[in-house]
C-alpha cells in the first residue's frame, strides 16, 4: 500500500520544491538541505512525489534541480564567455554554484542574471589571477548592457560644420544609450577578441592599462580601445562636460596641435554614431 | 479570418511555422523564405532596444507572429508580475501578435525565478487559483491566454484528477485556448505512464489554436523535452490522430538545442503539412487578413 497523500497547501508545495531545486550536489541531498526541510520532512517525500516505475520520488525531483543548475551555467556562459573559457569549464561552474546561491534570478528574463558577477568574482576566493579574472568579468557585463541598451538615433556626421565655432566652447554632446566606456588593469579585450576568433594563442594577460570604448553602431557591438588622453576626453563628454572644458582637461598632457587632435577624435566618434545629439547652450 | 477556422476565437490557421531563433537571423533577413509564421519567445524581447528587436520589426513585418512565453509563471503562488505584462501587452502590439501563449506551470516563488516550467499539482485548490489568474492575465492583455502543457517529469500524490481534465476544466472555467504540444503529451505519457491518445482525445477541439512539435531525449529511465532533434515517429503519428480532431491548426515546430540550419529546422516543419490533410489552399490568404 502506498503512503496516503500528503495534502501541502500550494505555497508551501512550491517554497519546498524550490528549494530542493535550487540546492546543489546530489539530489537525496538537496532534499536534506535546511531550505528544504524547512518545508517538507524528507522521509515524507513519497506523500508529496509519486514513484513511477524508473524513477523514485527523489530522483523525479531531482530531474529539476539537475537541470538548473545546468541552465544557468549556460545563461552566465553565454553572457561572460571570455571569462568562462580563462576559468575553463569545471571551475565557471564552481564559481556559477555560488554566484546563483547568493544571486538568484528575480527576473523574468535571464538577460541580467550577471548583474552582480564581477563584483562577486572580484571577492570569490580560489580564482587564478583574480584581479584580471574579475576584470575580464566587469568588461563582458559592460557588452552585454550595450548589446542590451536601448536605440538612439545617431547624430549625423555632417551636422559638425553647422555648429558655430564660437558655440563649440559651450557644447554638450549627448552620448547614445548603447555606449559604455571602461577602464582596466589587464588586456580584456585583446583577451575577448582571441576567445571570439578561436585563437588559442592568448594573448599575455599580466597588468596592461586598458581603456575601451564599447558601442552599438548598425545593431552590431563595436569595442575601440583608446590611449589615455583620448579615453579621457571621451570620458568627459560622456559625463556632460561642455565641449571646451573636455578639451581642456584632455589637452593638458598632448605635446603639439592639441586642437588638431581633439577635432580628429571628435569626427571619428561622431562618425561612429556615439553621440545622439548636441546640445548648445544660448550665451 | 479563415472561414475554417473551427476555434473558440476564430484565429486563424496560419499554417506551419518555426521559432525564430538568433542564429537564423541572417539567413532570415537576407533570403526571407517563404514560412507561413514565427513563433517567437517573448522575454528575449522585453528588455532589449538591440539588434534582437531590430530584426523582430522586420520579421513582424513580413510574416506572421505569434508570442510564446517562458516566465507568465501562471499557477505561482507568488503575484502576478504587472510590469512583465505592460511589457508583454507592448510587444504584442508592437508585433500585431496573432495571439499570445505560456505554460501552465509555476516558474519559482519567493520572488525569484528558477526559469523552468515546474509541474502543478492537480488539485482543486491549483485549479481554481490558476483559473483566477488566467482570468486577470487575460482582461490586463486584452485578450485571451493560450496555454501549453508542459513535459512534466514528476507527479504530485495529492492531484485529484489527470492533466487533461484539469486543462479542460481551467479552459472553461478561464475561457482560455490550449496551446497542444503534442511532443509534451507523449513526454509526459512516457513519465507517468498514461496513454497519450487519451490525453489528445479529452481535448475540446475548439480550445486547440495551435500545436507545438519537437524533438527529445531519451534518457531510459524518463524521457526529457529537450528540443534538440527531429520529432520520433511516434509523436508524428499523435500529431496525425490529434489533427484529425481539430482539422488543421497552425503548427510549429521547436528546435532549441544543437540548433541546425534553418533549412533543416524548416524541412522538419513542413513535414507536418503531410499529416495536415489537403486543406492548405487559402491559408496564406487567410493569414494575411
Amino acid at each position: 500500500m502506498p503512503p496516503p497523500p500528503l495534502e501541502l497547501p500550494l505555497p508551501r508545495l512550491q517554497r519546498w520544491m524550490q528549494a530542493v531545486i535550487e540546492q546543489p550536489g546530489e539530489a537525496g541531498e538537496a532534499v536534506e538541505s535546511a531550505a528544504a526541510r524547512a518545508e517538507l520532512d524528507p522521509a515524507e517525500i513519497g506523500r508529496v512525489i509519486l514513484p513511477s516505475k524508473t524513477l523514485t520520488s527523489v530522483e523525479r525531483v531531482g530531474v529539476y534541480q539537475g537541470m538548473y543548475l545546468m541552465r544557468m551555467v549556460e545563461a552566465l556562459e553565454n553572457d561572460f564567455p571570455a571569462l568562462a573559457h580563462f576559468l575553463g569549464g569545471e571551475r565557471f561552474a564552481e564559481l556559477v554554484t555560488a554566484y546563483v546561491a547568493a544571486h538568484p534570478s528575480r527576473s523574468y528574463t535571464l538577460n541580467r542574471l550577471g548583474g552582480h558577477f564581477p563584483e562577486f568574482v572580484r571577492s570569490f576566493p580560489g580564482i587564478r589571477r583574480r584581479a584580471f579574472a574579475a576584470d575580464l568579468a566587469r568588461f563582458e557585463d559592460l557588452v552585454t548592457e550595450v548589446f542590451d541598451a536601448p536605440q538612439s538615433p545617431a547624430w549625423p556626421a555632417e551636422e559638425i560644420a553647422r555648429i558655430p565655432e564660437d558655440a563649440w566652447e559651450r557644447a554638450v554632446l549627448r552620448p547614445v544609450e548603447a555606449l559604455r566606456l571602461g577602464s582596466f588593469g589587464y588586456p580584456v579585450n585583446a583577451y575577448l577578441q582571441s576567445v571570439k576568433d578561436e585563437n588559442h594563442d592568448h594573448p599575455p594577460t599580466g597588468r596592461k592599462a586598458t581603456r575601451v570604448v564599447i558601442y552599438r553602431k548598425s545593431y552590431e557591438i563595436w569595442r575601440l580601445e583608446l590611449g589615455r588622453p583620448a579615453y579621457a576626453f571621451l570620458s568627459a563628454l560622456v559625463r556632460g562636460r561642455p565641449f571646451g572644458k573636455a578639451v581642456a582637461q584632455a589637452t593638458q598632457g598632448i605635446q603639439g596641435p592639441a586642437g588638431e587632435q581633439v577635432f580628429r577624435w571628435l569626427r571619428d566618434w561622431v562618425a561612429e554614431g556615439m553621440f545622439t545629439r548636441v546640445e548648445v547652450s544660448v550665451s | 479570418m479563415n472561414p475554417d477556422a473551427r476555434n473558440r476565437w476564430n484565429f486563424p490557421d496560419l499554417g506551419v511555422g518555426i521559432g525564430l531563433r538568433t542564429v537564423h537571423y541572417a539567413h532570415i533577413l537576407e533570403k526571407k523564405p517563404e514560412v507561413d509564421f514565427f513563433e517567437i519567445l517573448s522575454e528575449n524581447y522585453l528588455d532589449t532596444g538591440g539588434r534582437p528587436l531590430w530584426v523582430l520589426d522586420q520579421v513582424a513585418e513580413r510574416y506572421p507572429v505569434v508570442l510564446h512565453g517562458v516566465s507568465l509563471s501562471i499557477g505561482s503562488t507568488d503575484p502576478l508580475d504587472f510590469e512583465y505584462l505592460r511589457k508583454l501587452k507592448n510587444l504584442a502590439d508592437r508585433t500585431r501578435a496573432r495571439w499570445v501563449s505560456d505554460h501552465l506551470c509555476w516558474t519559482g516563488v519567493s520572488g525569484r525565478n528558477t526559469h523552468d516550467l515546474l509541474p502543478m499539482p492537480l488539485t482543486e485548490e491549483a485549479l481554481a487559483h490558476v483559473a483566477e489568474r488566467v482570468r486577470t492575465v487575460s482582461d490586463f492583455l486584452e485578450r485571451p491566454l493560450m496555454l501549453e502543457n508542459a513535459s512534466t517529469y514528476a507527479e504530485f500524490a495529492a492531484s485529484s484528477m489527470p492533466e487533461w481534465e484539469f486543462f479542460g476544466r481551467l479552459m472553461e472555467q478561464a475561457d482560455c485556448g490550449m496551446l497542444l504540444d503534442v511532443n509534451n503529451v507523449y513526454v509526459s505519457a512516457f513519465n507517468h505512464g498514461f496513454d497519450p491518445k487519451r490525453y489528445l482525445d479529452s481535448i475540446d477541439p475548439a480550445r486547440v489554436t495551435q500545436y507545438h512539435l519537437a524533438g527529445h531525449t531519451h534518457k531510459g529511465t524518463h524521457i526529457v523535452d529537450t528540443h534538440n532533434d527531429h520529432a520520433i515517429p511516434e509523436v508524428w503519428e499523435l500529431y496525425r490522430h490529434s489533427v484529425a480532431r481539430t482539422g488543421n491548426v497552425s503548427t510549429l515546430f521547436e528546435w532549441d538545442g544543437d540548433i541546425p540550419a534553418f533549412d533543416v529546422v524548416h524541412a522538419e516543419a513542413l513535414r507536418a503539412r503531410a499529416f495536415r490533410g489537403e486543406r492548405e489552399e487559402g491559408r496564406l490568404a487567410a493569414a494575411a487578413s
